[in-house]
């Protein structure tokens, strides 16, 4: 769909409130049909980030740009924006607010209206169509302001916390619909705090923390680059080899397992042979990567 | 562009189905009709029957004059009027039409009578004779008596009991009747012709015509209370609908709607969708009352025309009309911009408390500013109060009804106006990206100047 298959590409944007930065010379690249999770602490400029992305704060010095184009009022057509603190108008009748919505995103009010149907039809809300908004329980309007975000067929969604206020179940109807979104070679940014959901679905993530970028790349070589092994261990005997700091760098105890922290040069088998070799009677021994919580916590603790 | 008028549509067919829309639409011309029909009720109520009159005469010879005089004291008015032709006729619900004051002419509509009787006195003392005309007015039997002490040539007081002494059509009728007795007598006793000093001292008529650029045309001065009455409309639009434009903006920051807005429209052409719709929905209002108060005042002139009551419309040609609408819009606008950007500041309704200040303020001024261009409407001061934003809607019309100025100095006047529109319309949006996204919080002014000069 677009040059290089990059969709979005941020060079050096920097933006300054008064004396506050809240962005600092921050570049990174969105590859198109993907999702690419932005994550990072509360504070972080994430928001401010995505702002300038969707064209509503100008950055100071840097350059947006958006399908290989500088970033304009035109191109807010061709994005999706669902932001953290959701606004949807409380009296007015739900298919007329998603008609609206489909407006000003440049549909003709038919077009609005046979998509609107569609999506309220998918997200299991016909129902509803006639009734005022703030008739909706909060995961229902949730799911309102999602259809406003993509009934217009944005290549460019951008979702911050989309997953707060629903039950499992929805949740998994949002997953699902997320991934068919992807398939439809959809870019989609993904912003959140929850680390276990950006896990599940990214395949690309951006930390920045204290304005700045701290991490980059998929999923995959974050978490091989970054340079904690452990193992999952649970095995009758064995303590004396879990003491060679050759080998072990530390233990943590989970319950009915320990996660054995490999010290640096040390290989899992070598663990594993030694553990044999001393009798130990080993029922569990999993190589495990870090989990994204663990870099999060990491990376945000180092550069605090 | 497109976007925009998706905007408009949604603020101006929104409004119109609200309820509160519906309901003054309906009660605006009800309350209209209330107030100028009920009070007419209410005074034909009170005096469908007589009032009864006892007239105590100490000096015995004024009774005669009296009762002729308060039985045609209706005729007063336009007798001096016509000049001092007499109507001889006694007949007291002929209803004369030309009075100049408005109480008059309404109780002359309703056709108040009055029954005149004299008491004897029977070399009784006053005060016994009071004692027995009060007990009567508080059985009703009487309404009022006037007690017209010997020296009442000499020393012009008379006085006046009734039930009611602050009823003003009455204490005042009677009053003039009592006064013009008084002076026939005297001018009769002096030897003096009393037609002769009608004639003499009539009054004159001034017939005033406006010299302009389409020739004469008879002026009523009813194009100077356009100019007024334009001012007031804009003022009662503001009243009523500068608080719609401050809550359709400060709603969708507090649902925070504005930020899935921004990522579709500009601000720009939000904050002007907005200031349009509502605009939009004012000129609707009014219209629907204008037709009903248009179609209320055709039966109302007409109804009292067939009762032989000559109402006096207001003759002004069709091009002071199209002025006067376009300088009304012109005005709302303006002064709805103040709601605007002030809205924009805000974060709460209820931080906006004194927002009316501004815009009693400058509508107080331009009002003042009138007086002056009335006097001198082609000075410079004029020239320039008339194209500055704010004052120019009123005094710019001041200008044109008095002495029409040149075509170019209005379509200056409309030109800089609606620029000044655009520019704080231009200015809210500014405020209101920089100041909500930026911030999330209410704005000083010192705070609003400094975002205006970052971007």
């Amino acid at each position: 769909m677009s040059e290089n298959g990059v969709t979005l590409a941020l060079r050096s944007v920097s933006k300054k409130f008064d004396e506050f930065v809240a962005v600092d010379d921050l570049s990174l690249e969105v590859r198109a049909g993907r999702i690419f999770g932005l994550i990072g602490p509360n504070g972080a400029g994430k928001t401010t980030t995505i702002r300038m992305i969707v064209n509503i704060l100008a950055p100071d010095t840097g350059r947006i740009e958006l399908f290989g184009e500088q970033m304009s009022e035109r191109l807010q057509d061709r994005i999706g924006y669902l932001p953290e603190e959701r606004g949807l108008y409380k009296k007015m009748r739900v298919g007329e607010q998603l008609r609206y919505f489909g407006e000003l995103k440049g549909l003709t009010a038919r077009e609005a209206e046979t998509r609107l149907d569609r999506w309220l039809e998918r997200l299991k809300l016909s129902e509803w169509k006639t009734h005022k908004t703030d008739e909706l329980s909060k995961g229902m309007q949730q799911k309102i302001q999602f259809i406003a975000t993509v009934m217009h067929e944005p290549d460019l969604l951008i979702l911050d916390e989309v997953f707060s206020g629903l039950d499992p179940v929805n949740a998994e109807l949002m997953k699902d619909v997320l991934l068919e979104l992807k398939a439809e070679h959809r870019t989609i940014i993904f912003s959140t705090h929850m680390m276990s959901q950006a896990e599940e679905l990214c395949d690309d993530i951006c930390l920045i923390n204290r304005s700045r970028k701290v991490l980059e790349g998929s999923l995959r070589e974050v978490k091989s680059s970054f340079g904690r092994r452990a193992v999952a261990l649970r095995a009758e005997g064995g303590d004396a080899v879990l003491k060679d700091a050759r080998l072990v760098a530390g233990v943590k105890s989970y319950g009915d397992y320990v996660e054995v922290v490999l010290a640096e040069e040390a290989d899992a088998q070598e663990l594993l042979r030694r553990l044999v070799e001393s009798g130990a009677r080993v029922t569990r021994f999993e190589q495990v990567e870090p989990s994204l919580h663990d870099i999060f916590l990491q990376k945000v603790g180092e550069s605090a | 562009m497109k976007k925009l008028l998706v905007i408009i549509r949604r603020e101006y067919l929104g409004r119109l189905r609200t309820k509160g829309f519906v309901i003054s639409s309906v009660l605006g011309p009800l309350i209209m009709i209330g107030f100028t029909v009920v009070p007419g009720l209410l005074i034909s109520m009170q005096t469908s029957s007589a009032t009864k009159v006892a007239v105590v005469d100490l000096t015995g010879k004024m009774y005669e004059g009296v009762r002729e005089s308060i039985l045609t004291s209706r005729d007063e008015e336009g007798d001096r009027r016509e000049g001092g032709r007499k109507n001889e006729t006694a007949q007291p619900a002929v209803v004369q039409p030309g009075g100049e004051a408005q109480l008059q002419q309404a109780v002359q509509a309703v056709g108040a009578q009055y029954e005149v009787e004299q008491v004897a006195t029977g070399g009784r003392p006053v005060e016994e004779i009071k004692h027995e005309l009060n007990a009567r007015v508080r059985k009703g039997e009487l309404g009022v008596y006037l007690v017209l002490p010997e020296k009442i040539l000499e020393e012009g007081r008379a006085e006046y009991y009734g039930r009611n002494v602050s009823d003003p059509i009455t204490t005042s009728q009677l009053r003039h009747s009592l006064n013009r007795a008084v002076i026939e007598q005297r001018l009769r006793e002096a030897n003096i012709d009393q037609n002769r000093v009608r004639q003499l001292s009539k009054n004159i008529v001034l017939e005033t015509t406006k010299v302009s650029e389409g020739g004469l045309e008879r002026d009523s001065g009813g194009g100077f209370a356009l100019a007024m009455f334009v001012g007031l409309f804009i003022y009662m639009a503001i009243l009523m609908y500068g608080q719609v434009i401050l809550s359709s903006v400060v709603e969708e920051k507090t649902t925070r709607v504005s930020e899935v807005l921004f990522s579709s429209v500009k601000p720009f052409h939000l904050m002007l969708g907005k200031l349009a719709g509502v605009a939009l929905v004012a000129i609707t209002q009014y219209a629907l009352w204008a037709v009903a108060f248009g179609a209320f005042a055709l039966y109302g002139v007409g109804m009292l025309a067939s009762r032989g009551m000559d109402v006096p419309l207001p003759r002004l040609p069709l091009s002071f009309a199209i002025y006067a609408l376009l300088f009304f819009v012109l005005g709302f606008l303006m002064y709805a911009t103040i709601y605007l950007i002030v809205a924009a500041m805000v974060t709460t309704e209820k931080e906006a408390g004194q927002m009316a200040m501004p815009v009693i303020f400058l509508s107080v001024i331009s009002i003042y500013l009138a007086f002056p261009v009335i006097r001198n409407p082609n000075s410079s001061f004029s020239f320039w109060v008339s194209i500055a934003p704010f004052f120019s809607p009123i005094t710019m019309l001041v200008r044109i009804v008095t002495e029409t100025p040149p075509f170019w100095q209005i379509a200056l006047s409309l030109g800089i106006g609606m620029a000044s529109v655009v520019f704080f319309v231009w200015l809210a949006a500014r405020v209101y990206r920089v100041g909500m996204l930026m911030y999330g919080k209410s704005a000083s002014l010192p705070e609003v100047l400094r975002w205006l000069k970052q971007s």
